[in-house]
């Protein structure tokens, strides 16, 4: 029975999702898009987003795919693959099935056998994600109408809103930046006993955090490399004339780039540099 | 200006709609899921876990309503809240979708620029993890252990916050300082702060700074702010001071 995890009514229940996902998105394309041409954006432009935002997506999108390999190792694949496609974020999904786990005495170092711990990490993952919808569009059209207003105002209420937007908007890069150069994530895990038994006190599991990611010379200089090719590739755009319809797809080969150099790196560096961390992998915090 | 407002309005009816048919739908797959391995969960377990989950999912939600809608527009907002992975997918491809196409969020042209960005993004994303899942799990389960293929995914946001954020700073350098060096700050005394909160105060600080560094046009602004709150109301004579003092 513990193919439950994956039998066709699961892989039903997948489908519906993507379907709605699917729906919701050519829905809005289809109205923007429309709206775009009656304002007079040119369809070049339309294009150039769609085809950079696929660019764009490829490679984070293969890196939620392969969380969702890791936490199928215990929920199997259905649930990992629903829940990162809808709403989901590893650090949220991983810390909620791991809290449900931990409150039946489970965990999700090991495989999910039995369909009530099944069924209550389901609950669990859903419940605490879904809280922001129940009040986006009230939220929503508030703080819109609000900027809305400031930005239509006078030229210099115009200028100071770019200002701060480009404010805000690197404020959203920084802290990226600052965990690519000394932030760490841990986890919630079991404290093991010599023989490698979970260890309980007064009937609940004993558990520590633990560092599961840290940044450090791989990390930084993947950051500084991703930096420099931008840099050179907006120069080249802009400097050669048949370059610059090109510009749009500098940021997403900027990004492969620098990934390419991390596997690089990984290889021609010596160990004790490539795998430098500032928090070392596995140890309790 | 009415041909806007209505088209904002219209995105908001549009928005709201969808926004609750998702939460019907996200409640929906439990309730699917527990009817078809006909078990359901004890009341008292779900409320143990909601109670230890919902002071950190519901807070961060909260701030990420509040940071995330001024900019992704309001079709994008809609869209990243029911798909999710906004920090790290939604939330740059639209950031870099409007770059390219030269227009400023909160506009129409925004609007429609940042919401195909979204929706492009979402389906690509969707096919991606779909086509992943069905056709390529053998491969990639052992994609995942190996380091060679580790190196390059486990380095995914430094080296897309690195090129999002070089093409910001080539225009803004000045600003990107403060909150490099505060988010740095923050991760000395706690390592692994969490990103929702680090953004949150990185922004912060990221305004303050912008504040600070064109002061010739925001401090008359404040200043003139500050007069007419002096005539309404006493308190607001110690936060012209402050900001003054600034």
């Amino acid at each position: 029975m513990e193919h439950f995890k994956e039998s066709g009514a699961m892989y039903a229940i997948a489908f519906g999702v993507i379907a709605f996902i699917a729906a919701q998105s050519f829905f809005f394309i289809i109205k923007s898009w429309k709206h775009g041409k009656e304002l007079g954006i040119k369809k070049e432009t339309l294009m150039n987003t769609v085809t950079s935002s696929i660019l764009f997506s490829v490679a984070p999108a293969i890196s939620i795919l392969v969380t969702v390999f890791v936490l199928a190792k215990a929920l199997g694949v259905i649930l990992p693959w629903i829940r990162l496609t809808v709403i989901g974020n590893l650090a949220y999904e991983t810390v909620a099935a791991e809290t449900a786990l931990n409150n039946l005495g489970g965990s999700l170092s090991t495989e999910i056998t039995d369909m009530k711990q099944f069924s209550t990490v389901v609950w669990a993952m859903t419940i605490g994600s879904v809280f922001p919808l129940t009040f986006l569009p009230i939220v929503c059209k508030k703080l819109q109408k609000k900027i809305g207003g400031a930005v239509s105002k006078d030229e210099k209420t115009a200028k100071m809103g770019d200002i701060l937007a480009a404010a805000a908007f690197i404020g959203i890069i920084s802290a990226f930046i600052a965990r690519a150069i000394n932030g760490c994530t841990v986890t919630t895990e079991a404290v093991l006993d010599a023989n490698g038994n979970e260890i309980i006190e007064a009937g609940k599991r004993l558990t520590q955090k633990v560092v599961t990611e840290s940044s450090g010379a791989l990390s930084i200089l993947t950051l500084i490399f991703a930096i420099v090719f931008m840099l050179i590739f907006m120069k080249l755009c802009k400097s050669i004339k048949s370059l610059e319809k090109f510009e749009s797809f500098a940021m997403p080969l900027a990004m492969f780039a620098a990934m390419g150099c991390a596997v690089i790196f990984s290889k021609v560096l010596p160990d004790s540099i490539a795998n430098f961390t500032w928090y070392e992998i596995g140890k309790a915090v | 200006m009415d041909n806007k407002r209505n088209y904002f309005d219209r995105v908001h009816v549009w928005g709201t709609v969808w926004n609750y048919a998702a939460l019907f739908m996200m409640m929906m797959v439990p309730v699917m899921m527990s009817i078809v391995l006909n078990t359901w969960p004890s009341l008292s377990i779900i409320g143990k876990v909601v109670a230890t989950l919902a002071p950190l999912y519901w807070v961060t939600g909260i701030i990420e309503v509040v940071t995330y809608v001024p900019m992704l527009g309001a079709g994008g907002t809609y869209l990243s809240f029911v798909t999710g992975n906004i920090s790290n997918l939604k939330l740059p491809c639209g950031l870099n979708a409007m770059e390219n196409a030269k227009v400023r969020p909160n506009t129409e042209e925004g609007e429609v620029i940042s919401t195909i960005s979204i929706a492009v993004s979402s389906l690509t994303t969707t096919l991606v993890i779909a086509v992943g899942v069905l056709v390529f799990a053998p491969i990639f389960s052992s994609a995942s252990d190996n380091p060679t293929f580790k190196a390059a995914f486990s380095n995914v946001l430094p080296a897309l916050f690195g090129a999002l954020g070089a093409s910001y700073f080539a225009k803004h350098w000045k600003l990107g300082i403060a909150p490099i060096i505060g988010g740095v700050l923050v991760l000395l005394v706690s390592p692994s702060t969490g990103v929702g909160v680090l953004m949150f105060v990185t922004i912060v600080i990221s305004l303050i700074a912008a504040v600070i560094i064109y002061r010739d046009l925001f401090f008359p602004v404040i200043k003139g702010f500050g007069k007419k709150s002096k005539k309404a109301t006493a308190p607001a004579e110690t936060e012209e001071s402050a900001q003054e003092e600034e």
